[in-house]
């Protein structure tokens, strides 16, 4: 126990400096982004979004690569793969003859190259002629030849250059004799091919991968164009159509959620405000629009504009979605404002004098920014769904403009080969819907006004 | 420190309900909040026990964590114990297997547009404790229900019964609440600001018709309120609560006219009065509550207090009782003080 | 209640005639003569299709006959296929779609209502987190890609097991609707999901479950009769929306699982421009959402005592 003495009795003085520590007070907004930063999913979210927006707007300015520029001698490539490639002479005919020699059976003529895969052979047991056949794996059990690529009706054509679409990898090349039907018969030779990149000098210069007038022999390596997450079915650079489909997916996926939204809170909180007759007619025409059949209105908005099958139309595609969208809003916001116009301190205000504009945009709009929040977190995936799903039906963005919708469209049919055409852009649309959706849930616990007086 | 002497007064009678060191924290964003920091008080059968103090001070919080009501997490009740006759119920409100929550203490709530079940008819939530507590088959509980309702004067109360709260204006949702919370016949009935929400002359029905029922059941009520005023009608003792302490406690004319703790004469003096000797110039309270972030290691009334010594920022004051039950946590009452301010009472004061 | 019944009809009955006005008026601004197209319209189709929709008269004089043709329950001929009424192709089609779409949003409500419930009575323990990580996945993945994934993991599973497990595509038991109809109605799953979770802790920490608790009603009879009522009741609200998505959403479930559904038909309708069963799907479509939604607010109205009493 601490003994007291007379001095602890003594007055104190001046009371300003007990009362020091008030903390300060903090505005709306200050203390929602005060909220906000302390909540660490939606700030990673916050940075995704400003990454995502990032990714397109400087993107393309420090990826300078045409989206359009088709890499022949890269076609469907995964990143990350090897792009060394060897310089050869130009194509010259070839009359059969084998530059190797001391073989026999279905045998490479010349080392095998993306230029030309060279085979001879010699005569089956019992063969009237030849069927060649190409596969991407080997031939099995079941006798899996793959795709036939050439057939000679007789035992004279004992050789066959391959230059169909020949990409570096590994082929099983197979001979199966035919009879004399020139039906296939159970006797066949298949041989492992493992083809090596190569160009031309003319065709390096031309691809501007090396200076014109660079001297190299035959036999030099040099590097193809860089392709940081690979190319697309049509040897297209993925990154940058990824860029430029973001600029597409996120100006639809943006731009239409912020102006319908816009147009629900002015709507809706009108309405809401006005009450009585016009109030319901007013949500009656939102009634209506609400049961346009949605997509059905966005395909029938697309042909109305004279926009056919098959072609793109990103602005009438932003119109439709505002047209259609901005009713749920509204209706939301025109009950929050019903609701709020009930409380008790609307009522003190009007008593105090305040005019109807102030009213709603200083006490009814900030009360309903969490509803309108949580709206505009789904509103903005589900515009770029919307943008997607309409793509993927080929209703909505068409190649070869590229958006993340349109490119999952035709990365779908390459799925099995090339997954990576699919999960690129499916993968960004995933990423944009989570953070628009993460940092939607952190906006709303952090504007929520409820949870505001128990901090 | 010497203890102050001061007898402590022989009970008449086990009381009711005795609440001890009841502590209640929350977790915050911002931190943890002591809301209540160590209460006690105890409540005898047909008594009212009145809890006066400013906007935030843990009024609700006090009473609700002994009923278990408030949100866990993020609140927590760190120490106390509160015995219902002799019995331990906090943190389990069950004596015998059966909670004692609308069995053995009803609770009315402050706003009662809010406090009923919007999908639910006004005579089911009636009726719904006497299904759970006393096993009546709906039938039968609904027919109580309505003649509860009658009994808090409701016009029509058979048909009244199958409406829903919606169609009921708050004066009627009130009286709706009390008999929900009297149906089982509670030995306690906890009203939480019962009358805050409601206009004056509903106000008055309401504390009537309380008034009546205790004296027709006997039981105990312990009214929070912030209107001295309806302490004054109400109560037999008050408690006044300031920073999640009990700052004075007495009977009411102990506490009215022989106020004990600087805060209560603040209170009382910035309470309008229809007393014409008491008449005075109304002065509110200036500054604002402690933050109960950081309680104040002395008072909690240190800041706004007149009479704020140096003691006062360091410790915390212990009761200092004055006449039998009446005590204040004020340093003024200490031996040493030579401050004796006359707006105040002290043990030894003439009268 | 059947007083209110009725207005939602009429009021029903009025918006499926903007619908159709709405359809009109869109298809009538497309740009050139949809008859003159480069698509083989044979002189005989084209005699029928002028005297059924009078393309000769003035467009309001065509309006009027089209809502004549619609008040009879005539959604017309199609522009391309000779003597095809829209009607048959919506008798053949659509109770495809139906099922297709009843079976999703039944999966949609059962699971939103169940999920939510669970998540926000969990809230913040290993049952949350897990549901809500699912729940955003369900909702981040475009529907598009979960069909070809879950296609892909069919044919996986299939050739594992070397049976047919279920069928990878195609129509006919119910075997072949459960996959397309669980990724038909997951997002809106999802996006249900949360919204009981929210509605649900918001009652949770509502006044009158705590007037509930203090009058010692024990937990399950606190969550049954007064917070899932309750709870449900938006949830209700946003049903005849989402039956709407759903049925939308089943275009692309049709195309994947090769699913011969109206929706199916309405993309190759659109892709060969048969602009008269363009139109009469869509208002088929409209009307049929319009029904649903009144069907949905009765539902609501026998929930909430508000509504019902007024
Ligand atoms: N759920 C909660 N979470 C966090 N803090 C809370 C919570 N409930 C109450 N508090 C805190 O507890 C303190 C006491 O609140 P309480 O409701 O008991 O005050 P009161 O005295 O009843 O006030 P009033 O007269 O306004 O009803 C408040 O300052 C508040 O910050
Ligand atoms: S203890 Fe000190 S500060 Fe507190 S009320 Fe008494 S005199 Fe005032
Ligand atoms: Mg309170």
């Amino acid at each position: 126990m601490i003994e007291l003495t007379r001095n602890d009795f003594d007055p104190i003085k001046s009371k300003a400096e007990t009362q020091g520590e008030l903390r300060p007070s903090l505005s709306y907004w200050q203390d929602a982004w005060r909220r906000l930063k302390a909540n660490k999913r939606a700030l990673v979210s916050l940075y995704l979004v400003i990454f995502l927006l990032l990714f397109a707007i400087v993107g393309p300015w420090v990826w300078r690569v045409d989206p359009a520029l088709q890499d022949l001698d890269q076609v469907g490539q995964a990143p990350g793969v090897d792009r060394r490639a060897v310089i050869i002479d130009e194509y010259a005919p070839w009359d059969g003859e084998s530059a190797i020699s001391g073989f026999s059976g279905l045998r490479l003529s010349a080392a095998a190259t993306t230029q030309a895969v060279r085979l001879n052979w010699d005569v089956l047991e019992g063969a009237n002629g030849h069927r060649v056949y190409r596969n991407l794996f080997p031939v099995g059990p079941e006798l899996a030849f793959g795709i036939p690529i050439a057939e000679f009706f007789d035992n004279e054509t004992l050789f066959f250059e391959d230059r169909l679409d020949v990409q570096p990898g590994t082929y099983f090349y197979s001979i199966v004799a035919l009879d004399l039907q020139s039906k296939i018969t159970s006797t066949y030779e298949s041989i492992t091919v493992s083809v090596t990149r190569v160009t031309t000098l003319a065709e390096a210069i031309e691809n501007k991968l090396v200076p014109e007038g660079a001297f190299l022999q035959s036999g030099d390596e040099i590097l193809l164009a860089l392709h940081p997450l690979g190319t697309d079915y049509l040897g297209r650079d993925m990154l940058a159509r990824l860029m430029a489909g973001a600029q597409v997916s996120l100006f639809i996926g943006i731009g239409a959620p912020f102006l319908f939204v816009l147009f629900g809170v002015t709507f809706g909180s009108i309405a809401g405000y006005i009450g009585g007759r016009a109030d319901q007619i007013m949500m009656r025409f939102a009634d209506f629009v609400v049961a346009l059949p949605f997509l059905l209105f966005m395909i029938l908005f697309k042909i109305s504009f004279g926009i056919g099958p098959g072609e793109s139309g990103v602005f009438p595609m932003l119109v439709a979605l505002v047209i259609l969208m901005w009713p749920a809003t509204a209706r939301l916001v025109r009950g929050q404002i019903l609701q709020i116009r009930e409380q008790g301190y609307i009522a003190a205000s009007q008593l105090l004098g305040a005019r109807p504009g102030y009213l709603i945009l200083r006490h009814m709009l900030p009360n309903t920014m969490g509803v309108v929040l949580v709206t505009l977190t789904f509103a903005i995936p589900s515009a770029i769904f919307t943008e997607a799903f309409l793509s993927f039906i080929g209703m909505g963005v068409v190649p070869p403009t590229p958006s993340w919708g349109s490119m999952s469209n035709e990365g779908i049919k390459y799925m099995l080969i090339s997954p990576h055409e699919l999960i690129f852009p499916a993968l960004l649309i995933s990423i944009t819907v989570l953070a628009f959706n993460l940092l939607g849930d952190g906006l709303r616990d952090a504007l929520d006004s409820r949870m505001r007086n128990f901090e | 420190m010497s203890q102050v002497a001061s007898a402590v007064q022989p009970q008449a009678e086990e009381p009711l309900l005795q609440v001890e060191d009841l502590v209640v924290e929350f977790d915050t964003y911002g931190g943890t909040v002591q809301a209540v920091r160590g209460v006690g008080f105890s409540v005898h059968s047909g008594k009212t026990l009145a809890i006066v103090g400013e906007s935030g001070c843990g009024k609700s919080v006090m009473v609700q964590s002994i009923m278990r009501l408030i949100p866990m997490p993020p609140g927590r009740i760190m120490a106390g114990s509160a015995k219902l006759r002799g019995t331990e119920i906090l943190g389990a409100n069950i004596i015998d297997g059966k909670d004692i929550r609308g069995s053995e203490i009803g609770m009315i709530f402050q706003d009662p547009m809010t406090s009923l079940n919007p999908t639910m008819t006004i005579g089911d939530q009636i009726a719904e404790p006497l299904q759970v507590h006393r096993g009546y088959s709906y039938r039968q509980a609904f027919k109580r229900a309505i003649e509860l309702l009658e009994m808090t004067r409701i016009p029509e109360a058979a048909k009244r019964a199958r409406q829903y709260p919606f169609e009921f204006s708050g004066g009627m949702l009130q009286r709706a609440m009390i008999a929900m919370a009297i149906s089982c016949k509670p030995a306690i009935l906890i009203a939480d600001e019962p009358s805050t929400a409601l206009d004056v002359t509903i106000q008055a029905q309401i504390l009537d018709l309380l008034k009546e029922l205790q004296s027709e059941t006997g039981m105990a009520i312990i009214l929070i309120t912030h209107d001295l005023g309806v302490v004054a009608r109400m109560a037999d003792e008050v408690a006044v609560m300031y920073a999640g302490k009990i700052v004075e406690h007495g009977t009411v004319d102990d506490v009215f006219y022989r106020s004990a703790h600087p805060y209560t004469v603040g209170l009382r003096e910035a309470m309008p009065t229809n007393d014409p000797a008491r008449q005075h110039k109304l002065e509110p309270i200036q500054g604002s509550p402690p933050d109960l972030f950081a309680p104040p290691a002395g008072c909690g009334y240190c800041p706004r207090c007149p009479h704020a010594m140096k003691v006062c920022e360091q410790s915390q004051p212990e009761r200092f009782y004055l006449l039998g039950e009446h005590f204040s946590r004020c340093w003024l009452h200490h031996p040493m003080s030579p401050q004796k301010p006359e707006s105040l009472y002290f043990k030894d004061a003439q009268q | 209640m059947w007083g209110y019944i009725f207005k939602r009809l009429v009021q029903g009955i009025i918006t499926v005639w903007f619908i159709a006005t709405a359809t009109f008026f869109a298809m009538h601004s497309v740009p050139g003569d949809p008859l003159l197209n480069d698509r083989a319209v044979t002189p005989q189709m084209r005699a029928n299709l002028e005297a059924k929709y009078g393309l000769d008269k003035p467009v309001l004089t065509q309006y009027f006959v089209y809502l004549g043709n619609l008040s009879r329950g005539d959604f017309g001929i199609s522009f391309t296929q000779e003597n095809r009424q829209v009607n048959d192709i919506i008798r053949q089609h659509f109770p495809v779609s139906a099922i297709l779409g009843v079976l999703a949003v039944v999966f949609a409500a059962a699971g939103g209502v169940l999920f939510g419930a669970l998540t926000a009575l969990y809230r913040n323990r290993l049952p949350d987190y897990i549901i809500m990580f699912l729940v955003i996945l369900g909702i981040s993945v475009p529907s598009f890609v979960l069909a070809a994934l879950s296609q892909l993991a069919l044919v996986n599973l299939n050739s594992l097991f070397a049976t047919n497990i279920l069928p990878v595509a195609g129509w006919g038991t119910i075997r072949h609707m459960l996959v397309p109809a669980l990724v038909l109605g997951l997002g809106t799953m999802a996006y249900l999901t949360r919204l009981m979770r929210s509605s649900m802790l918001e009652i949770i920490n509502s006044d009158y479950v705590r007037t509930a608790r203090a009058k010692g009603v024990p937990p399950a009879r606190i969550f049954a009769r007064h917070q899932l009522r309750n709870a449900i009741l938006p949830v209700v609200t946003v049903l005849g929306p989402a039956i709407a998505a759903i049925t939308t959403g089943g275009f692309v479930v049709e195309l994947v699982f090769a699913i011969p559904g109206l929706g199916r038909y309405f993309v190759e309708a659109v892709q060969q421009l048969d602009y008269t069963v363009i139109m009469g799907t869509t208002v088929f479509y409209g009307a049929f959402l319009v029904f649903m939604v009144i069907v949905v607010d009765v539902i609501y109205g026998f929930i909430d005592p508000k509504v019902r009493l007024e």
